[in-house]
């Protein structure tokens, strides 16, 4: 026998609480990685490879606001400038659809595949796209969940424009960080809302990633004091504009995982103080045979990691194993269309355990060694 | 080898004193099977406790093999203990999640002796007190008198000069009792080994070379 196998046995003597409380510890953290991850995917949008040379260009007002079409010979014209198309949200309403379904776009067909480089699209359905001014592209996520088809008739009603749009789906793309979109010409929705020479943002590639902050600075200045000022930025913090909206929720799940952490450290301390607390007698041998309070300290604190540790596999581990197996973008219809716990969480998960088997020992640990060898003889068993 | 001068304890229960040990003096020389008889409150526990370094005293001196106990801090009084004190209890107080085996190696975790050699030697303490066959059983698989005999060989283990027994017959049957008390007697016939046994029973005081009377905290003929 040695010290680790006297503290492993200590740990497990009473196998059903151990298990419980590790259990309680486990459930905690997973819900404590699952609100990480969330705040994550929420604050931290995915980006993809062509993000760096994308710049989004909105009305300076709002982007409830539009911009005339005609600005885009103007930004063509702007040294750095790759490509310009029009990305206008549509906001319309796919059958009965409750709403999180999936977001529609109008923008130039030709230049899909230029800016947006990454979606992957068989070229004969991205030709079918091009050709036919009524089609319409649609990602795999929104496709496989309403049992599109290629050939398909799509009816979007229109929500924010007076207008539907009658679509004929050309293809299906995937590979995107956001397979669910659906993507249309925009000309087909300048001719349903009778050519009204209005664009909801501009979306630009610039042909390299230094040439970006300048590329900004020039289109902001290009329509600087004209009746339709634009904001010009990164698509990162287009996104980050977005994730604002959001208000408090960040500060809610942040506020929450406060909350778990702090329940779990009364949990634990209590089960640790209550554990300890029944075995004062047993302390008090061990003082008597020699053993001193560093080591007797050393004991419970590691009893507690113990307990803490298998938690934190059980909870950060298990929340890792299950994000990684399961579709959480299905699950969640799309709101996250990534749930990744990344080795930080994971790390914040473990430390967290670490802070808890800390916190808990403290309490027993001072009981045991404020404990005289003859007063915890006196304890009952 | 035990040699106490005017040793006093007070205890204050409920901001009152009571005083457990009234200048007591006393000389216990090696080899010797001394036993302490009184009635509850006498003070007999407490005179054994201070003379194990379980407990400190309010004055006087208590010197085991010339090393003065009360004068020692806390760490170096564990240190002390673990070399010099075997403990025998009237509850056998074994820890409950441990092998027989492993009870009696507890001790030795405190030395730097090899895993096989603390094996070795838990082996044969109880080897020595006839419990090599339950060496693998769990406190709860034993009988009383099998605990106390596994209490003895973690008492001996580490092989100290002073032992001290706690009422150890008080849990036992008859024959479990003569056996405790016959193996802790021959024990005391071993070169240098000094025993101080608590007891109310004069049965189990005949075994003792050395028979002590306490009351009211101070030592009484008989």
């Amino acid at each position: 026998m040695n010290i680790a196998t006297f503290i492993i046995k200590n740990t497990w003597r009473n196998k059903r609480r151990a298990a419980l409380t590790s259990l309680s510890v486990a459930v905690s953290l997973f819900l404590l990685t699952t609100l990480l991850t969330a705040l994550r995917e929420l604050t931290v949008p995915p980006e993809d490879v062509g993000a760096s040379l994308r710049i989004a260009v909105r009305n300076k007002i709002s982007l409830a606001n539009t911009l005339p079409a005609k600005q885009r010979g103007n930004i063509q014209k702007i040294p750095g400038v790759a490509l310009v198309s029009p990305l206008t949200f549509f906001g319309g309403r796919f059958k009965e659809d409750d709403g999180i379904g999936f977001a529609q776009f109008g923008l130039d067909a030709d230049l899909l595949i230029g800016i947006f480089g990454e979606a992957n699209l068989p070229p004969e359905q991205f030709d079918a796209f091009k050709k036919d001014r009524r089609a319409c592209l649609v990602g795999r996520d929104s496709a496989t969940r309403h049992g599109m088809k290629i050939g398909d008739r799509i009816t979007v009603k229109g929500g924010i424009y007076p207008c539907d749009l009658d679509l004929i789906l050309a293809g299906i793309y995937y590979g995107t960080i956001d397979d669910r979109n659906l993507y249309f010409h925009h000309t087909f929705l300048d001719e349903a809302m009778g050519n009204w020479g209005q664009v909801g943002t501009w979306w630009v590639k610039v042909k390299s990633a230094e040439q970006v902050p300048e590329v900004i600075r020039a289109i902001n200045a290009t329509f600087a004091n004209t009746s339709a000022e634009v904001l010009a930025e990164t698509e990162r913090s287009f996104q980050l504009g977005f994730i604002s909206m959001l208000g408090n929720v960040t500060a809610f799940i942040g506020v929450l995982s406060s909350v778990v952490v702090f329940t779990l450290a009364l949990v634990t301390t209590s089960t640790m103080s209550l554990t300890i607390r029944e075995r004062f007698r047993e302390l008090a041998i061990l003082k008597a045979l020699g053993f001193k309070n560093g080591e007797i300290a050393a004991f419970i604190l590691a009893e507690s990691f113990m307990l803490s540790a298998a938690g934190a596999l059980l909870g950060v581990g298990g929340g890792w194993l299950l994000y990684s197996k399961m579709s959480v973008s299905q699950a969640t219809a799309g709101i996250f269309p990534f749930f990744e716990v990344t080795p930080q969480i994971a790390g914040a998960g473990c430390f967290v355990a670490v802070i808890l088997s800390l916190i808990s020992a403290v309490p027993p640990i001072i009981s045991a060694c404020q404990l005289t060898v003859v007063d915890g003889l006196k304890t009952l068993d | 080898m035990v040699s106490i001068r005017d040793l006093s304890k007070v205890f204050y229960r409920g901001g009152q004193p009571v005083q457990a040990l009234d200048n007591i003096s006393l000389d216990i020389p090696s080899g010797e099977f001394l036993v302490l008889m009184g009635p509850s409150g006498s003070g007999k526990s407490t005179l054994m406790h201070l003379i194990a370094g379980m407990e400190r005293a309010t004055q006087g001196t208590c010197e085991v093999h010339g090393v003065d106990v009360a004068k020692l801090d806390e760490s170096s009084l564990a240190d002390w203990r673990s070399r010099n004190v075997g403990f025998v209890f009237q509850t056998f107080n074994l820890i409950p999640v441990l092998t027989a085996l492993e009870n009696v190696e507890m001790p030795l975790l405190l030395t730097k002796l090899s895993p096989a050699r603390r094996r070795e030697m838990a082996e044969a303490a109880l080897d020595l007190v006839g419990l090599s066959d339950r060496a693998a059983h769990l406190p709860k698989q034993l009988s009383g008198g099998q605990e106390q005999r596994v209490a003895i060989a973690r008492a001996i283990v580490t092989d100290p000069l002073l032992i001290v027994a706690d009422e150890p017959t008080g849990n036992l049957d008859a024959h479990s009792a003569q056996e405790v008390l016959e193996l802790l007697q021959a024990l005391s016939h071993e070169p240098g080994k000094t025993i101080i046994m608590v007891t109310h029973d004069p049965k189990a005081a005949a075994y003792g070379s050395r028979v002590l009377h306490l009351e009211k905290g101070s030592l009484v003929a008989c």
